[in-house]
């Protein structure tokens, strides 16, 4: 996961992919497993496979979706459905076929030497974290997770920190499962009590936003994956800039993950609807 | 011309004749949809392509307007990007480059601001031997100032093409906005000013909204909607051109795949350009020239320029 192993990183493949299982794993969201042996091998935390979900001319882009899970010959992909793109991803049925370019984007890009992170992630901000965390506990790296969602079941891939993680801190708008409110109020603390070497947060814009700003007030780095609509997802059609200190870059290949120090956040949009 | 392509089986000939430059087969990428093409190389062989047009290149850098900048819609997607580039010098240190280590022809799409603008870039790129002809967008949608207000009345279509007749000896295409009136007008008026082919159509002026947050869509409330959708349009507006004009059209709008090509060219079409289909599948380029080779094939048609203007009517 060094930042080298990336910059000489395979180039994207078009790969034709195989569901395996579609399961709901929440209320409007679910988890699609699917036979992607070259994307798997190559897939590192924080990338993105670009999915053509219908192949009719009615609606005819790609989505892109984080990968959550890599195994093996398998991918897993958590999605939340919002629009029509994931209303036909939750239709699929193992057996059915789709085409996915992949990996794509640039990673969580962690350095050597890191002894503590604190992931923090939002609904399905949880998605790109997934592969993180389990990646860098086998690494030896201590792993704290604060995680928001609106209800308990929200609190998708809560099992898989847990079972990886040091300590799992969560909220909940309702006050089913841990503090009562967002996030950040549980990120906040982690960042006092476990005092990590590095922060990455992927979820809501507006909540991204607070924890880049909690991480500066205790000096601690952070990156953000940021969540743009895309036409290409391969560089090519410049749909999903963020506004950066360094002027408008790609999420799909300069992200989706960022410095949280190079994000302009006035710049902030909207939340994609898929 | 040597056929490239291990694929094609056809014996028929592809190659078309642009004013004056020489292709290997009427397939061109669309503006825009294809960066400079190094974002599509692990996709495309850029060998087997008649051309790569690249997107639209300014004086200076512009940074395009604020996101959201796309949208999909029925059968097509709307978009308002807004020319963001890294202006002419860029262009020439990395992209152009780039392009000129692969084996194909290199149209570069200018834009400006003004007629000055489009006369900079375009000097200075005299200067670079990589570069095939000039494609002028007197057509996008998306920005304020020039673009398309060159494009929708004929005086200043007319005067831009002069202007850069003036500097150039390379082939200039010229780029056509359908959200006129009258298209064969312009086309007519880039004809007498100079212009050795036209382009059409850009991108059709639209409108996305949010039913249930009711905003738009776009951050720039309007953008220009390409794709399948806009395909009947832009087929009946080559058809239209081609028959007001004697300079070569190339057609874009929809193309999809080989079928779709071969439609524009009976329409009267000399070559084609594929867009929004790199975006649903980077190798969509390749399959419209396999689609054509396979046509030809089965309808024993030896050269495609036979294709050009042949609907029967």
């Amino acid at each position: 996961m060094s930042c080298a192993a990336l910059d000489a990183g395979p180039h994207p493949l078009l790969e034709r992919v195989e569901v395996l299982a579609n399961d709901r794993v929440a209320e409007g969201v679910g988890l699609i497993a699917l036979h992607a042996p070259r994307i798997a091998a190559a897939v590192e935390p924080g990338q993105f496979v670009h999915l053509r979900i219908a192949t009719g001319a009615d609606f005819l882009l790609r989505r892109p979706f984080s990968v959550h899970r890599a195994g093996g010959e398998t991918i897993e992909i958590l999605y939340q459905v919002l629009g029509r793109g994931t209303l036909d991803l939750a239709g699929k049925t193992r057996g059915d076929v789709m085409d996915a370019i992949g990996p794509l984007g640039t990673g969580w890009d962690i350095p050597d030497g890191i002894a503590h992170i604190l992931l923090v992630a939002g609904g399905l901000g949880a998605a790109p974290l997934g592969m993180l965390a389990e990646r860098l506990s086998a690494r030896g790296v201590a792993v704290s997770v604060a995680q928001g969602a609106p209800t308990s079941e929200r609190l998708v891939a809560r099992e898989l920190f847990e079972s990886v993680a040091r300590r799992v801190e969560v909220a909940t708008d309702d006050g089913s499962a841990g503090e009562r409110g967002f996030v950040t109020v549980v990120s906040e603390r982690l960042l006092q009590t476990d005092r990590p070497d590095l922060v990455c947060v992927c979820g809501p814009e507006i909540m991204a936003r607070a924890v880049a700003a909690q991480a500066a007030r205790a000096g601690v780095p952070c990156r953000v994956s940021l969540e743009r609509l895309m036409a290409c997802g391969i560089g090519a059609c410049l749909s999903c800039v963020v506004t950066t200190s360094h002027g408008r870059k790609r999420a799909c290949v300069d992200g989706p993950v960022f410095d949280a120090e190079e994000v302009c956040w006035d710049g902030a949009e909207v939340p994609p609807r898929h | 011309m040597e056929q490239k392509s291990p694929r094609v089986t056809s014996g028929a000939d592809l190659s078309v004749e642009i004013a004056g430059l020489r292709l290997r087969n009427p397939v061109m990428t669309a503006s825009g949809t294809f960066a400079s093409g190094r974002e599509y190389a692990d996709f495309v062989d850029l060998s087997r392509l008649g051309a790569v047009v690249t997107k639209g290149v300014s004086p200076m850098a512009w940074t395009g307007n604020e996101s959201p900048r796309v949208a999909e819609t029925f059968g097509g997607m709307l978009n308002s990007i807004g020319l963001q580039n890294p202006g002419v010098e860029a262009f020439c240190a990395g992209d152009l480059v780039w392009l000129g280590s692969q084996d194909v022809p290199v149209v570069v799409n200018v834009c400006g601001h003004s007629v000055e603008d489009y006369v900079r870039v375009v000097e200075r790129l005299e200067d670079e031997p990589g570069v095939a002809a000039y494609e002028v967008n007197i057509s996008c949608p998306n920005v304020d100032a020039g673009g398309m207000a060159f494009g929708t009345s004929c005086a200043p279509a007319g005067a831009v093409t002069a202007a850069l007749r003036s500097v150039t000896k390379r082939p200039l295409i010229v780029k056509l906005s359908p959200n006129v009136t009258d298209i064969t007008e312009i086309a007519r008026a880039v004809e007498g000013a100079g212009a050795d082919a036209v382009s059409l159509v850009n991108t059709l002026l639209g409108m996305a909204i949010d039913a249930e947050t009711r905003r738009p869509k776009l951050a720039r409330v309007v953008g220009g909607l390409s794709g399948p959708a806009i395909k009947p349009v832009a087929l009946r507006m080559v058809w239209q051109v081609a028959r007001a004009v004697g300079v070569p059209v190339i057609g874009v709008g929809g193309i999809m795949n080989g079928a779709d090509a071969v439609e524009f060219l009976l329409a009267g079409a000399a070559a084609v350009q594929v867009g929004t289909a790199n975006f649903a599948d980077p190798t969509s380029t390749m399959r419209v020239v396999d689609g054509l080779a396979e046509y030809c094939a089965r309808h024993g048609v030896g050269r495609v320029s036979d294709l050009t203007g042949a609907l029967e009517e």
